[in-house]
């Protein structure tokens, strides 16, 4: 029998009215290096999830050891724990619609066993483009992480299901110091499969990007339109979309956006899709992580919002169906919530080099730091520059750092975007959760804070 | 355990060390009067480095049988030998054997379920003060962490340290604004002890006071200005800023701000930064991952940079001694360098005479603030922080709310032009601090001190 199935078991035999299992082992292998090979790291993680209900109480009880005695002890405690929790009025039950959803490019076998020499030959040689694109910038700590990760989901409805995926993601930094003035430059990227990744065009762009912003300074505080490239921009729409078109917010009345389906919450030119299918998508699966299948879910059409994201616990409130959304982003030890996977910003046809081109003035920003801390309820985002140029006339003037860029979003989706891109990418950040894709975006006036 | 380092050097490793750890997690979370969740968590296994031909490999399992940890030794001589052209070599450390535990009277295991619920019930329920309080979310949290390193020079280091905590965060709406006060609340390296003997209704209501009052109260302009900045943000701000750039592995790849500058004035007079690996308020921390004994290193003295943090293989490169610092979130994680309690020294002022010869400026404060974020080869840092105070002639008047603060940590720190003589050190069960991918729970603190200049933005 599956270790899920028999942890469900035993679950029930201790007491518990239903139960569910989720049981995940991942082998990585990561390799920190510079200009050369620092060390390589090679990690089998395996974590049980045993999540049981006794009536309408419920508990969650984990462990990263996965033998029968350990998962005896775990099923008891589990219980012992559910039946001193308060009852919850709400709960219905686990997840009734089991399923896999066909989806292609998650895979790669050649990351069942990586091969160390090819693997520190390609960063190596990635790292001597660094060099090679110019004498003064120095590669400093980089990473390169694989993963191979099986899990598998059942229940005491259903007998579990298994999937197999692979993830390779690479992070590289660069430095430049001249005549007492600093820059740095970094490049990311994270596929499912390992011949996607760019590695020497990537390390070439990180040095030029540390290159080009070594003169960047402070501006002084005004307002003007700012163009956000596409990486950032998908960082700020996970920001302030996955809370809002979760059902979980929407229901707790947290989310803007409660009582807006159906009605206009952007401009024409925004379409936005929820894609748990999209092949190759780095948030991509044939399930969710309670077994429902994944789909696509429509989230904005022509700027009007059209659904929310939804697990078993969130759908049975609304009756409706899962979306196949509920995720453990914090990992196996946590009940899922209703999150997105692949969320995908429809791409028109200007190109970056466009779009600056057709700007009179103008801030362009290619890196930030602490756009997390703007706050998704009000709308209200923040976000401070260490990577910006300024644009007069269509052309790159001034290298700018440390000003803080300010706007509500949700206004500015509603009519500050001025120009969609052509050249989609993904949200930065490594391990579970949602992943957005996103192109370059021109905005409409932000407030700029500098000195 | 010693057989696994006594295969290693026949499998002709010239050095290999092992960590077991056991790590116990309960986190139980009240939402608006009712258990929301109640989750326990067991983390064990164990990790193997070995250096081959200068080459460092790193393996775990959380599988103990004979088969598995044998094979994860030999994955961890194989990514050794992977790894060409590296002269890895640790600087010397003196060989420890000893065992030790943090404080505790009682264990959080011997407490019941139904004790601990109850107590997170009765403070989320005392949270709401008045109808503005829409949300109200209580958090307990109680970990034990047990580690066992040895290797084969023959150091025997065993360290168990329970950390409990107490968090809450208040969502309040008035005139139809919201506002979130998410505070991190208070954190000890005790057992629930400690839990038992703080008042946390008066706790969880304060946060809700704070909520109410912000929410309905303004932003200031953006702009730079004159700010006192109390404890727990200027000691987030000197962790992420200044703290992880003088970090020996963020130094030695050449990547830090601080590279080249021991010697140099870099801050005030009044500034002077220590971390240290016991101190009250903040984690418990005696020993590194690396078996070596952590003391107090004076980072800056009255200004001027006179130490990094170091690692054993750090410290070799830069030809210096290990300060104890290489830490490892779990045993699945090779130890890097990390802070352990970093804050500033406390000095003479009182808060009164900071905020007395300021004409126009923000008392910046640190409960409910939202973290903050750098760019550690530039410096650049922001941080969101919690309702605040506009400080004008002289004296606190309106709250603020939705403040930024940004800056680069080496024009910053030489416009600290007061410290004063307060000092509050704090950690949390429930965060910690990120670094390639790995978290540790870390102290950080200071007194409150006043800053020249600070760009602030609202958000």
């Amino acid at each position: 029998m599956e270790l899920a199935d028999s942890a469900v078991k035993k679950a029930l035999s201790a007491g518990a009215t239903e139960a569910e299992a989720y049981v995940q082992r991942i082998n990585n292998v990561s390799v920190t290096f510079q200009d050369k090979i620092e060390n390589i790291r090679t990690v089998e993680s395996t974590g049980i999830g045993l999540s049981v209900a006794v009536g309408k109480k419920t508990a969650v009880y984990s462990t990263s050891i996965l033998d029968e005695k350990e998962i005896d002890e775990a099923a008891k405690k589990a219980v012992k724990i559910a039946k001193v929790a308060s009852e919850d009025s709400r709960w219905k039950h686990f997840n009734k619609q089991f399923g896999k959803t066909s989806v292609e490019g998650c895979y790669d076998k050649k990351l069942e066993n990586p091969d160390y020499k090819e693997i520190t030959e390609t960063l190596i040689s990635a790292v001597s483009c660094m060099k090679a694109f110019d004498k003064r910038v120095r590669p400093t700590r980089s990473f390169l992480f694989t993963a191979l990760e099986n899990v598998s989901v059942g229940n005491s409805y259903r007998e579990s299901i298994e999937r197999k995926a692979t993830e390779v993601a690479v992070y590289l930094t660069t430095k430049v110091e001249e005549a007492g003035m600093n820059s740095t430059g970094a490049e990311h990227q994270q596929a499912r499969t390992w011949k996607e990744i760019k590695f020497d065009d990537l390390a070439t762009k990180a040095a030029e990007k540390a290159v080009k912003y070594l003169k960047a300074k402070v501006i002084p505080s005004t307002k003007m339109p700012v163009i956000i490239r596409n990486q950032i921009f998908a960082n700020l729409l996970g920001i302030f979309l996955s809370g809002p078109i979760n059902a979980d917010w929407v229901q707790k009345g947290r989310s803007p956006m409660t009582g807006k389906l159906g009605k206009q919450v952007a401009s024409q030119n925004v379409e936005l899709i929820d894609d748990g299918t999209m092949p190759g998508g780095f948030s991509t699966r044939p399930f969710d992580d309670e077994g429902h299948p994944t789909q696509r879910t429509p989230i904005i059409e022509k700027g009007v919002l059209k659904n929310y994201l939804y697990d078993t616990y969130t759908a049975l409130q609304d009756n409706v169906e899962s979306t196949g959304n509920a995720t453990k982003s914090i990992g196996y030890w946590t009940r899922p919530q209703p999150t997105p996977s692949n969320l995908v910003l429809k791409p028109e046809k200007t190109s970056l080099e466009e779009i600056v081109q057709q700007t009179e003035k103008g801030l362009y920003v290619e890196q930030t730091i602490g756009e997390w801390l703007s706050n998704p309820v009000s709308g209200n985002l923040n976000a401070t520059v260490t990577h910006g140029f300024l644009i007069e006339n269509g052309r790159e003037t001034q290298p700018v750092n440390g000003v803080i860029i300010a706007a509500n979003f949700h206004e500015l989706l509603m009519s500050g975007i001025q120009m969609i891109g052509n050249d989609p990418r993904s949200s930065m950040g490594l391990g579970a959760g949602a992943t957005v894709y996103s192109p370059t975006i021109k905005l409409a006036e932000l407030t700029i804070a500098g000195k | 355990m010693q057989r696994i380092l006594n295969k290693a050097t026949a499998l002709g490793a010239s050095y290999a060390d092992t960590r077991y750890q056991r790590f116990d997690d309960e986190q139980i979370t009240v939402e608006n009067k009712e258990l929301k969740s109640y989750s326990a968590r067991r983390l064990s296994g164990i990790g193997i480095r070995t250096v081959v031909n200068g080459g460092v490999g790193y393996a775990s399992t959380s599988d103990f049988s004979q088969d598995r940890l044998a094979a994860t030794l030999r994955n961890a001589v194989k990514a050794a030998r992977s790894v060409k052209g590296q002269k890895h070599a640790f600087a010397e450390t003196k060989i420890k054997k000893a065992t030790v535990k943090s404080p505790r009277k009682i264990d959080p295991d011997d407490v019941p379920p139904e004790e601990k619920v109850s107590l997170v019930l009765d403070a989320n329920k005392t949270a709401w003060v008045d109808t503005n309080v829409k949300t109200c979310l209580t958090r307990l949290g109680l970990t034990k962490d047990s580690r066992l390193f040895m290797s084969t020079e023959g150091a025997r280091v065993e360290v168990e340290t329970t950390l409990v905590g107490l968090a809450h965060s208040t969502v309040a709406k008035v005139n139809g604004v919201m506002e979130n006060v998410n505070d991190i609340g208070e954190s000890r390296c005790a057992g629930f002890e400690f839990i038992k003997s703080q008042d946390w209704n008066s706790y969880t209501a304060g946060v809700s006071r704070l909520a109410v009052e912000a929410a309905g109260s303004g932003t200031p302009p953006p702009g730079t200005y004159t700010v006192v900045v109390g404890p727990l943000i200027l000691g987030l701000v000197l962790h992420e800023a200044f703290g992880h750039a003088s970090e020996g592995d963020i130094v030695a790849s050449g990547e830090s701000v601080l590279q080249n500058k021991l010697g140099e004035k870099l801050a005030s007079d009044d500034v002077t930064i220590i971390d240290e690996g016991i101190v009250e308020g903040g984690y418990f921390y005696p020993f590194d991952d690396e078996g070596t004994e952590k003391e107090k290193t004076v980072i800056v003295e009255n200004g001027v940079l006179k130490n990094f943090l170091q690692s054993r293989n750090t410290a070799h490169e830069i030809g210096v001694k290990t300060t104890g610092n290489a830490r490892a979130q779990d045993f699945d994680n090779l130890p890097i360098v990390r802070q352990t309690n970093y804050y500033l020294q406390p000095r003479d002022a009182t808060f009164e005479e900071m905020i007395e010869e300021v004409d126009f400026g923000i008392y910046v404060r640190g409960k409910g603030g939202g973290g903050g974020e750098v760019e550690p080869g530039l410096g650049t840092f922001t941080f969101g922080v919690g309702p605040s105070k506009v400080i004008r002639k002289g004296e606190l008047a309106e709250t603020v709310k939705g403040v930024v603060i940004s800056g680069s940590i080496l024009e910053t720190l030489k416009t600290v032009d007061a410290a004063g003589k307060d000092l509050k050190i704090i950690t949390s069960v429930f965060g910690g601090c990120g670094k390639d991918g790995q978290r540790a729970t870390v102290g950080f603190g200071g007194p409150h001190v006043r800053v020249r200049k600070m760009i602030v933005g609202g958000r």
